[in-house]
């Protein structure tokens, strides 16, 4: 009885040094400036929405939002559209030339984004095209296909080869049958690696600082506009954090068994 | 290298072309690469490069700031892996039994993974505030003197290391956790009728089966924590006194800030070349071939 009693002790101990950072930030987002930064701490207060208000009269704040919407969108389906094709070529080949190929596609995440992105950055300076959304597109697409390609293989592993067989025998040629038999089966895995490259491109912070212009600043970087020389404020700062996070930890429940396996592909963090 | 029969496989037409297409990127991009690296290419002066061969690199070898940059990148790359896998792993057995909740306790260790890193920065900075902050008020309690987390040369670092270890422990925990659960119960249960001691059955049965998902995740982590930046650039921006610059990140103010873009490629070759030799030297311990896993 008493083990059990300190195995839930450490339990609430686990779970409190997880969330509390969490908790803090959009308990934080909801005080008064005063109450923010009281010390000792208050626990209880009465709610107010002006940092909120705050976030939201700023117009590079909102143009972010609609940025990070608009680039992770594409870039993700992109990645996507370009992975399946590729992923179902791959799902068909003999195990020894998948191999070669799979390591090939794990061996592009190794590098440092520093690495591509110093390259892409003096090209597109050259060419104009730092504050256009397409060159953001493209770079993350670039990012997400490996990543795409390796997690639908697995997806399409899991539907039997018995039902392309018999389609093939019905005289289906291969496009009908990645069409009509893998896309449907493989929706699931399909919905799911979308949301992932969605989350990752959400998220990913250094190629957006580098590539980004005044017209497409993603929202990681938008809200590092806070952190001004005069101080930092933190009231619009963790209402603003908690508007960015709160859309991917919704996304990331609902895709929450897959998030392990996809990361162990290789996270897209940069 | 191919035969007929495959060549006219309709299959290979649905993946060459993008295979094709990312090995030509790659290979030219690193090429290009290499070359700006063996010029002196500054956008402060466009225009006027010319070939200088390996001198870039030899600057670099010249360089205390990269050096300093590179060990503390093998310090905090080494100390969040070992430090993650090792924590990770005792919270793993620790919630190794059947109690409610236990699905819940999983979804919630996932949010602090799928947390926006810059935010995850933030936040941390916010608990770290040296005057208003959330740890010098623990801290307080317990009559600790104030701690100037992120203003410290001496203590920066580990102020960023915690805020790595509470983003990525519960990877780690997750990971395993999924290992364990698909490994057999047989043997640990073998071993218990044989008579074996609980922390027996953990440390010769149960640890052995999870060396490879260990092993995976401690690759994983290294990778990562050695292009850790996010934190880095939200927290102290390699500051204060240059103590929290990693070389991820000096490479990025060579490129940024002096705007020296053939050198700081010869960073980035560096640090890639660096990360290979760590995973190699790493891949070679964690999977040694005369190893039946």
């Amino acid at each position: 009885m008493a083990r059990r009693a300190l195995f839930y002790v450490g339990l609430v101990l686990l779970l409190l040094a997880v969330l509390f950072p969490l908790y803090w930030v959009v308990v934080t987002s909801f005080k008064t400036t005063r109450d923010a930064f009281a010390i000792p701490p208050v626990w209880l207060f009465s709610p107010t929405l002006d940092n909120y208000r705050t976030v939201f009269a700023n117009r590079g704040f909102l143009s972010a939002f609609a940025n990070s919407f608009t680039i992770s969108i594409l870039s993700s389906a992109l990645a996507v559209a370009i992975g399946s094709i590729a992923a179902y070529g791959l799902a068909q080949q003999p195990a020894e030339l998948r191999r070669s190929k799979e390591k090939f596609i794990l061996s592009l995440r190794i590098a440092p984004a520093l690495l591509f992105v110093i390259p892409i950055y003096y090209l597109a300076t050259r060419i104009g095209a730092l504050n256009k959304h397409w060159l953001l597109i493209a770079a993350y697409a670039f990012v997400n296909v490996p990543f795409a390609i390796s997690l639908l293989i697995t997806f399409f592993d899991d539907i039997p080869k018995e039902l392309r067989d018999a389609a093939r025998v019905d005289g289906a040629r291969e496009f009908r049958v990645f069409w009509h038999i893998y896309l449907p089966a493989a929706r699931g895995g399909i919905v799911a690696t979308l949301i992932l490259c969605v989350l990752f491109t959400w998220n990913e912070f250094f190629v957006a600082l580098v590539l980004t212009g005044r017209d497409t600043q993603t929202l990681p970087v938008s809200i590092t506009s806070f952190l001004t020389f005069q101080g930092i404020q933190w009231g619009a700062l963790t209402a603003a954090a908690t508007l960015i996070m709160l859309p991917m930890i919704v996304l990331g429940v609902l895709v929450q068994g897959q998030i392990v396996r996809g990361m162990t592909l290789g996270s897209v963090k940069g | 290298m191919s035969t007929v029969a495959t060549a006219s496989d309709p299959t290979r037409h649905f993946f060459q072309p993008v295979i094709v297409c990312l090995t030509v990127a790659s290979v030219a991009l690193t090429l290009f690469v290499i070359w700006i690296s063996l010029h002196d290419l500054s956008l402060m002066r466009a225009g006027r490069e010319k070939f200088i061969g390996l001198d870039n690199y030899l600057r670099f070898l010249g360089d205390p700031r990269a050096m300093a940059a590179l060990w503390r990148t093998v310090l905090f790359t080494t100390l969040a892996t070992v430090i993650e896998i090792a924590l990770g792993l005792a919270v793993v057995l620790f919630l190794d039994r059947d109690f409610a909740m236990k699905r819940l306790v999983r979804t919630l260790l996932l949010v602090p993974i799928i947390m926006t890193p810059v935010v995850v920065g933030l936040t941390w900075r916010f608990l770290f505030d040296p005057a208003t902050g959330m740890a010098n008020y623990l801290l307080s309690l317990v009559g600790i003197a104030q701690v100037d987390w992120l203003g410290s040369p001496r203590i920066a670092l580990f102020a960023v290391l915690i805020a790595d270890i509470w983003q990525w422990t519960p990877f780690v925990i997750l990971l395993v956790m999924a290992a364990l659960e698909s490994a057999p119960t047989d043997p640990l249960n073998a071993a218990r009728v044989d008579g074996a001691r609980e922390w027996q059955v953990t440390w010769y049965v149960l640890l052995p089966m999870l060396r490879r998902a260990l092993a995976i995740v401690a690759l994983i982590r290294a990778i990562d924590s050695i292009k850790a930046f996010d934190l880095f650039y939200i927290m102290t921006r390699g500051g204060p006194a240059l103590s929290t610059e990693t070389l991820n990140y000096y490479g990025y103010i060579v490129a940024f800030t002096n705007f020296d873009i053939s050198y700081s490629l010869a960073v980035a070759i560096i640090l890639t070349i660096f990360t290979n030799v760590a995973l190699l030297t790493m891949y070679s311990v964690l999977f040694p071939k005369t190893g039946d896993r």
